[in-house]
């Protein structure tokens, strides 16, 4: 797997300080950047575990049809237009005339077909051809199909049973919503509340007698919600199902009876129907296209919008759009192959001979994070290697990149990574570059900038070659190199937290941040901000010490 | 083996581009329409394809063994197709970069989907109105509703390139019928 970068969203964690990186459960906490977003009002990252999601319009993927949420429900989710998924394969189907009766075969004839074509119509798919004229589904017209297939799909079974299920619940649902409103608030009263007319519903529900299964024994606290259960009165299905049905039997029958294996409907094409369908290939019917949603997010503290979709259904841009990527310097690790590092004048310490990739243990290796800046005005960033006690270790960070945790504080993770020190700047993002080559920007020395592991670096004995440190400037990107130190026994992947954090130039009266990343804001109003937010950096699996060579130049 | 002799036999009102990799004793019927950049190799026999059919741009057409490869009439060859069948009836189609072995004999109106592999071991005929889809290269029968009208637009389709093709390419003569 190639090196990568997660940014941390502290949002599940009751501490700022992110997890171990090299547990499992924290790759929940750690998000690719272009799945982030960034409050303004909060300065802070939202993931998509945080934010709040809502619904902000329904269309058909395949008209492009705004659906009014009103009638969503009423079309049961699906478009109630001409758009309709193939039973066999999925694509969609499309309305076709028949062939024209008097022809005995298409060829030879010049009479150019009518354009309209004739009736009846029928649903066919390009890519299987399957057509509806198979199992008996004809058009008078071709418009309005969805109207057309109505009286099938409302006489099946279990969609009249449905039905009939709503009416059933329907005066309890209204009683419930009246109740809500009656009650302090709707949204207290939804949860735990025994005496919600819907939980008893359906608990009573389930508290039914049904053949072949033991008696649902109530537990204690079904006392406390004895008063609406009494209310309701029993449901009734309309047909007696459970038990030997000849529906089951049926299916047996035709089990056993079965010739090829396509006589059977695969599950995949049973799956997307709305209700228990046969098992035969034969009796698929069309499906009308399920609605897709727009969905817009708010930030899960202060409300405000964080992404909201333009309403119309053929856009696919965005009214709102706080993504952490126009917030916050994106960043990308690269491992120099040996070539790289030649042209640069830096050596790797351990050449692979076989020139595989990965990184064997008891070796040093260079890396390679380039960030790039979002923003209009310069920034100025400092990285630091992040361990899971105190915070503030920028100075110290040479050996340790993760700690296991507050339990295993003792064992230290079986790699070193030393990182630049002191802040580097990044130049602003501008549409169009038209930049003097600096080269003198480029070259800096390594000495402008403090090694956070200098002893490490002199024992290797190769003090020449310039591995940490800003390796390059170019536009709004700058390039910084670190180093890795692999300890000899040391095997899984190379993953640490690296904190980073930026100064600009702010534009509002915000207040400072701390370099802890959740700002508490003050009445004071300075020229310069800093933003700190968390990444984890996974470089990638080391290969277990056996056959590659002791790193001793 | 001994060395391929070009024959080329291409109909008056056939469209081939000059631009086609043409090899070995190949005809080509009235109104058939070969794109710049395809390929008809008849490596042992020869090669004959009937009327109306369209090979599109980099579709290749191998002929593997001595007997003559018969392709029919009305058929389509979509891009980068690979057709080695011994012989191929009348109105099928052969979706972009499918695959048809030469142990496979088409019979017509067959459809072999985008994609789609068919290689099987041993010898076999695909019936009428097989449709080969998806990419597990699954096969039903094609109940033949819409053929009229299917090849009405494989007609439309070949005059219109007919009719485009020799503006904006140069067309091979053959030596047939002039």
């Amino acid at each position: 797997m190639a090196p990568s970068i997660d940014y941390h969203c502290p949002c599940l964690a009751s501490s700022p300080a992110p997890p171990p990186p090299h547990l499992p459960s924290s790759s929940y906490s750690f998000h690719p950047l272009h799945e982030l977003f960034f409050c303004e009002e909060c300065d802070a990252v939202r993931c998509n575990r945080c934010v709040s999601v809502e619904v902000s319009g329904y269309y058909c993927p395949n008209c492009l049809f705004e659906v009014p949420s009103a009638s969503v429900r009423a079309e049961k989710n699906r478009c109630a237009r001409n758009c309709f998924m193939c039973p066999n394969c999925r694509n969609t189907l499309s309305v076709v005339p028949s062939d024209p009766p008097d022809m005995d075969d298409g060829r030879g004839s010049t009479a150019a077909l009518n354009a309209v074509g004739e009736p009846p119509f029928f649903l066919y798919c390009n890519h299987c051809r399957w057509d509806s004229a198979e199992v008996d589904i004809t058009f008078e017209k071709p418009t309005g199909l969805a109207a057309q297939l109505q009286k099938h799909e409302d006489s099946a079974p279990d969609s009249l049973e449905f039905e009939r299920l709503k009416e059933h619940f329907e005066p309890f649902l209204r009683a419930s919503s009246s109740s809500a409103l009656a009650g302090p608030t709707p949204a207290s009263h939804s949860h735990h509340a025994h005496v919600n007319p819907i939980t008893a519903a359906a608990s009573s529900a389930l508290a039914r007698d049904i053949p072949g299964v033991a008696k649902y024994a109530p537990h204690p606290r079904g006392r406390r919600d004895k008063g609406p259960r009494d209310e309701m009165s029993e449901y009734r299905s309309r047909v007696e199902v459970g038990g030997t049905s000849a529906m089951g039997e049926a299916d047996v029958d035709f089990m056993r009876r079965i010739e090829e294996e396509s006589e059977v409907a695969a599950v995949e094409q049973r799956w997307a129907n709305s209700w228990a369908t046969s098992l035969r290939t034969s009796d698929l019917k069309p499906l009308r296209i399920p609605l897709h949603s727009k969905k817009s997010k708010r930030c899960p503290t202060c409300r405000h919008i964080l992404i909201k979709p333009e309403q119309k259904a053929q856009s696919v841009r965005f009214k709102i759009k706080l993504v952490a990527a126009n917030y916050l310097p994106s960043m990308t690790v690269a491992l120099p192959r040996p070539l790289d590092i030649v042209r640069r004048g830096a050596r790797p310490p351990a050449d692979d001979p076989s020139g595989t990739p990965g990184l064997h243990a008891g070796s040093t290796y260079p890396f390679q994070i380039a960030l790039t800046n979002p923003l209009y005005d310069p920034i100025q960033v400092r990285l630091s290697v992040q361990r899971q006690i105190p915070p503030a270790v920028s100075a110290a960070a040479a050996a340790a990149a993760t700690e296991g945790g507050a339990t295993e504080k003792s064992r230290r993770p079986p790699f070193a990574v030393s990182l630049p020190s002191s802040a580097f700047p990044i130049a602003a993002f501008a549409e169009a570059w038209e930049y003097e080559d600096d080269e003198d920007m480029f070259g800096v020395d390594g000495d402008e900038f403090g090694l956070e592991s200098r002893d490490g670096r002199e024992t290797q004995g190769k003090a020449k070659s310039k591995t940490v440190g800003v390796l390059e400037k170019r536009a709004n990107v700058t390039i910084v190199g670190g180093e890795v130190v692999i300890g000899k026994d040391a095997r899984g992947e190379v993953k640490f937290n690296m904190l980073v954090s930026y100064t600009y130039r702010s534009d509002d009266a915000l207040p400072e941040d701390e370099v802890r990343g959740t700002p508490s804001r003050t009445s004071k109003a300075p020229e310069m901000k800093t933003f700190s937010f968390s990444t984890a950096v996974n470089l990638g699996p080391v290969v277990p010490r056996e056959e590659n060579r002791m790193d001793t130049d | 083996m001994p060395p391929i002799r070009d024959k080329f036999t291409i109909h008056s009102k056939a469209v081939v581009c000059q631009d086609v990799e043409l090899k070995g004793d190949i005809t080509i019927g009235s109104g058939t329409i070969v794109h710049p950049k395809a390929t008809i190799f008849a490596i042992a026999g020869p090669i004959v394809i009937g009327a109306g059919c369209i090979i599109e741009e980099s579709a290749i057409i191998v002929n593997r063994r001595k007997e003559v490869m018969r392709i029919g009439d009305d058929n389509l060859f979509e891009i980068q197709c690979r057709v080695e069948s011994p012989s191929v009836g009348n109105c099928n189609t052969v979706s972009t970069r499918a695959r048809v072995h030469h142990t496979v004999r088409i019979s017509s109106y067959c459809v072999i989907g985008a994609g789609c592999l068919v290689v099987p071991a041993e010898d076999e005929v695909l019936d009428e109105f097989t449709v080969v889809y998806g990419p597990e290269a699954a096969r039903r029968a094609w109940s033949g509703r819409g053929k009229v009208q299917e090849a009405d637009l494989r007609r439309k389709h070949a005059e219109y390139l007919r009719e485009t093709l020799p503006k904006f390419n140069r067309v091979r003569r053959g030596d047939g019928h002039g």
